[in-house]
């Protein structure tokens, strides 16, 4: 019975609140973006609050999962306080999309500084910042002419030799769903059970684990995204930071359609309830400003062409970049995920 | 035949009128909180009838196997470790005296203070190539020698170490309030110290030892940060691939019920072994416990033994934690981290309090209700435990969202305005769903004390003519007060480390120590992830030292 009552409490309580706010003028009820992200970097907060005192409008954030939060959005509905959502990938916007928890956005800032293969072609989503998934090698046992594509790496030469996570990871997956589109689903296939067999070890760890057991010696080479060797280069264990030194850095495919690349990227919730500060929002992650941020504290490549990667960055060199349209990685995504399982990639 | 017939309809009323007789608003209350606490797997339940998604076929070709191969495998090979250490721990901390003893005591309830997931990282980082074992056995000229520690050996030696306590904490409480009386028995019949522990203790501590273990395998079952560190498919991974890789919410149920009715066999397995044991004992419970003491030698012995769990549950993982604390202190330590471990310690104590109220509630609501029935399935409460905390945010998020959605529809009718989601996005969303799941964390120890109170002491007082809640405060309470203590500490444990149900259902602007620990280390920042893992560590440390001290009084 004090439940009910506390609830109904509540409930007027809330109302009151409510109505006291709808009286007020609409200009000062407080301004917010409401953020759900899968991104959660010092430096994200760092730009958080730099747009909190550029624009007076208040960042709240949500940081989980990427598929938590699409499911979140999904269940919540009409009734979202999302504004933004943020992924590490392209493939789970397009999901998003796809589950109509996205609304498309005509922005001319966003038009003209993203490149088209890093956004979705109907503006639904945009690319923040990019990183390129490439090999990285044991100096000391692999000769860098050695390499050259990620087919390559299935090939009998490397027998025994290739390092790579378990496929529950996204990164996997979009590599592999690039690969399906660029060279047909048995393609891919034939190149997920070579690799298989190729492994030095059964997938485990995480990216910068990779990095260490090529230190170590259980295998010659590894894929691993550019950003974890950046913040391994920059770590605070002098161990991590040996180990990133000890590894040589190779952009495959350069001769053919370039290294594989993903993006973080954002767009507006469909049923955002702050649609303007949204769009201001992810305008301000792609501003010279926010990306020099980004790439110069994250290690991350800029969308935003006007702004030169960092120094670390630009010591691996320039390289060319895959231009296939990023959306295709979230169409192909559940299909890359099943060849994985059929070939016994754990 | 006529006669037959007759009788059939006479049961048929008897049962009707007995049904009748029996119900009491105990019953229908118990059956309320049952409700409650099922509504989420019912949401999900009621998504089993649409069948599997269409990779269900895929996921057995491929990988069921390895699924069922693993998740066996872990149950074993979990189940030996932590029956070694805890109840080895429990008997000894239990009946010896020995230095550091009471130190002892509660350092071995800190494993738990630590998420199973950091304690994989952090031995994957002890034994990793320049971590701390191979630096140390590079100094000694051993490097040749490689531990590999991520895989599923490993990864039941890392689940096993951080999650013995709840063995040990079940037995103790066993050892500590019944074991005296039995051993004075059986020492003046002349029986031996270890015959007496094969032949009479542990035998008649089964029931203790078996519903902490039973909590053990049900997290095993449930992890899925270390286990998908480590590279081991068992169910939860396979859950989470298909739910969110495959994007097939279908398959992930039935996967969950597959899950479900392994932990279900597991819990009749415990109540089959119980059954014909019978707890009515007429021991005092305060009355003061007698260590045997032994020759300083079997002391020392006695005391590396107990020392071993905790070096490997404990004090290995934190020593690693505070030199990763020590290079990233600078970049995460700020004054808004003591604000985040107050708001974590707050959560905590709020949800162990209104769990242990729900598990209270379910025991004596359905023991004084007469239908027998409702006491059978009350034991379902605890199946929340069993289902892995993604599925049961998600399961919470359903009905929410739709009352949620009715209340803004009655009340845009009413009062013609929107008033917003009131419970989804809430701490009330949120504490929901961890009473639902961790109320068997609150369940076992309480069922466990209460079963030994004998059942003549309240009926003594109801047959006075004193009403169930006032024997309840007056007479039980005091006697099963060291289960409720042993069911607080480890939901507050429980709820601190708690992660990816937090994730889902907190409110904006709340975080926990937990959810700042998997910010940093899934974004491969394990380094950083050691100040907040250290200040569960620390918030933990506390309340254990003080309600360890309760539960020896």
């Amino acid at each position: 019975m004090r439940k009910l009552l506390f609830a109904i409490t509540l409930v007027v309580l809330s109302a009151c609140k409510n109505e006291k706010n709808n009286d007020q003028a609409q200009e000062n009820k407080e301004q917010v973006v409401n953020v759900y992200t899968h991104r959660h970097y010092a430096s994200d907060q760092l730009l958080f609050k730099r747009f909190e005192e550029e624009t007076g409008i208040k960042v709240n954030v949500i940081n989980a999962n990427a598929d938590e939060l699409i499911q979140k959005m999904n269940i919540e509905g009409a009734q979202s306080p999302a504004d933004v959502l943020i992924t590490v990938d392209a493939g789970r916007l397009t999901r998003a999309k796809d589950q109509d928890l996205l609304q498309a956005v005509e922005s001319d800032i966003l038009n003209n500084t993203i490149a088209s293969h890093l956004k979705d072609p109907d503006n639904y989503w945009f690319g923040l910042t990019k990183r390129a998934r490439v090999i990285v090698y044991a100096k000391d046992r692999v000769d860098s002419t050695a390499l050259s594509t990620y087919e390559d790496l299935a090939t009998e030469n490397w027998k025994g030799k290739v390092l790579i996570r378990s496929s529950e990871n996204i990164y996997n997956q979009s590599l592999l769903a690039s690969l399906i589109v660029n060279n047909g689903e048995e393609g891919a296939r034939e190149w997920s059970k070579n690799m298989v067999s190729n492994m030095a070890r059964s997938p485990k760890g995480n990216d910068r684990d990779q990095v260490k057991a090529v230190v170590a010696g259980e295998g010659d080479l590894a894929i691993v995204n550019t950003y974890y060797i950046g913040n391994m280069l920059n770590s605070d264990s002098p161990e991590e930071v040996k180990a990133a030194k000890a590894v040589g850095l190779f952009f495959p495919n350069q001769e053919g359609r370039g290294a594989h690349i993903n993006v973080s990227g954002a767009g507006v919730a469909r049923y955002a309830p702050n649609k303007d500060n949204a769009v201001k929002f992810i305008e301000f992650l792609i501003s010279e400003e926010a990306q020099e941020v980004l790439t110069n504290s994250n290690f991350e490549y800029p969308v935003n062409e006007a702004v030169e990667p960092s120094d670390l960055l630009k010591g691996w060199g320039d390289f060319k970049e895959d231009t296939l349209e990023l959306s295709k990685l979230g169409e192909f995504n559940k299909k890359a995920v099943l060849i994985f399982d059929e070939t016994g990639w754990k | 035949m006529k006669q037959a017939g007759s009788k059939n309809i006479f049961s048929y009323q008897y049962r009707l009128k007995r049904l009748r007789r029996d119900s009491n608003k105990w019953a229908l209350l118990t059956l309320i909180i049952l409700f409650l606490i099922a509504l989420p797997v019912i949401s999900i339940g009621v998504k089993l009838f649409s069948g599997p998604g269409e990779t269900w076929g895929h996921i057995v070709d491929n990988l069921l196997f390895d699924y069922i191969g693993n998740s066996f495998f872990l149950i074993f090979a979990c189940g030996a470790i932590v029956l070694l250490l805890g109840v080895s721990a429990a008997w000894l901390v239990a009946r010896f005296e020995f230095p550091l003893r009471e130190q002892m005591e509660w350092l071995l309830i800190l494993p738990l203070a630590i998420p199973g997931y950091i304690v994989a990282y952090a031995y994957a980082g002890v034994f990793d190539y320049g971590g701390t074992f191979q630096l140390i056995l590079e100094s000694l000229g051993l490097e040749f020698i490689r531990i590999d520690i991520m895989n599923r050996w490993g990864l039941a030696f890392v689940l096993g170490i951080s999650l013995f306590p709840y063995v040990y904490v079940s037995s103790r409480a066993f050892f500590l309030n019944q074991a005296n009386s039995l051993m004075e028995a059986s020492e003046m019949l002349g029986v031996g110290q270890l015959k007496t522990f094969f032949r009479l203790m542990l035998p008649m501590a089964r029931p203790a030892i078996v519903a902490g273990l039973i909590l053990v395998l049900m997290e095993v079952l449930n992890d899925y940060g270390a286990a998908k560190y480590y590279g081991v498919n068992t169910f939860t991974t396979g859950i989470f691939r298909s739910w969110f890789s495959l994007e097939e919410p279908e398959t992930a149920v039935y996967l969950s019920a597959l899950l479900i009715v392994i932990v279900f066999s597991l819990i009749l397995l415990e109540k089959f072994q119980r059954r014909h044991v019978r707890f009515n004992s007429s021991r005092n419970n305060n009355d003061r416990i007698f260590r045997k003491k032994v020759s300083k030698r079997k002391q020392l012995v006695i005391f590396l033994i107990v020392l071993f769990p905790v070096l490997l549950g404990f004090l290995i993982p934190v020593a690693q934690l505070i030199y990763w604390a020590t290079l990233t202190y600078g970049k995460v330590f700020d004054f808004s981290f003591l604000a985040l471990s107050l708001q974590s310690f707050g959560i905590a104590f709020l949800t162990a309090f209104v769990t242990v109220i729900f598990a209270l509630t379910l025991i004596f609501f359905s023991k004084w209700s007469r239908l027998s029935f409702v006491r059978n399935v009350s034991k379902l409460g605890v199946l929340g435990y069993a289902i892995p905390g993604a599925v049961i945010a998600i399961g919470i998020m359903i009905p929410t969202i739709s009352i949620d959605k009715w209340l803004i529809g009655v009340i845009d009718y009413l009062f013609d305005f929107n008033v917003g989601l009131i419970l989804t996005g809430t701490l009330v969303a949120l504490i929901y769903a961890y009473v639902v799941r961790f109320l068997a964390v609150a369940y076992n120890p309480i069922e466990s004390t209460a079963l030994k109170v004998s059942n003549a002491i309240p009926d003594s007082s109801k047959m006075l003519g004193v009403g169930n809640l006032k024997t309840f405060f007056k007479v039980e309470f005091p006697l099963i007060r060291t289960g409720i203590a042993s069911a607080f500490i480890l939901v507050f444990i429980d709820v601190l480390k708690e992660l990816p149900l937090t994730l889902i259902l907190k409110p904006f602007h709340v975080s926990t120590l937990a959810v700042k620990a998997y910010e940093y280390a899934s974004d491969e920042m394990v380094m950083e992830a050691a100040i907040p893992s250290l200040f569960i560590i620390i918030t933990v440390m506390l309340p254990v030292i003080i309600l360890n001290r309760q539960l020896i009084k």
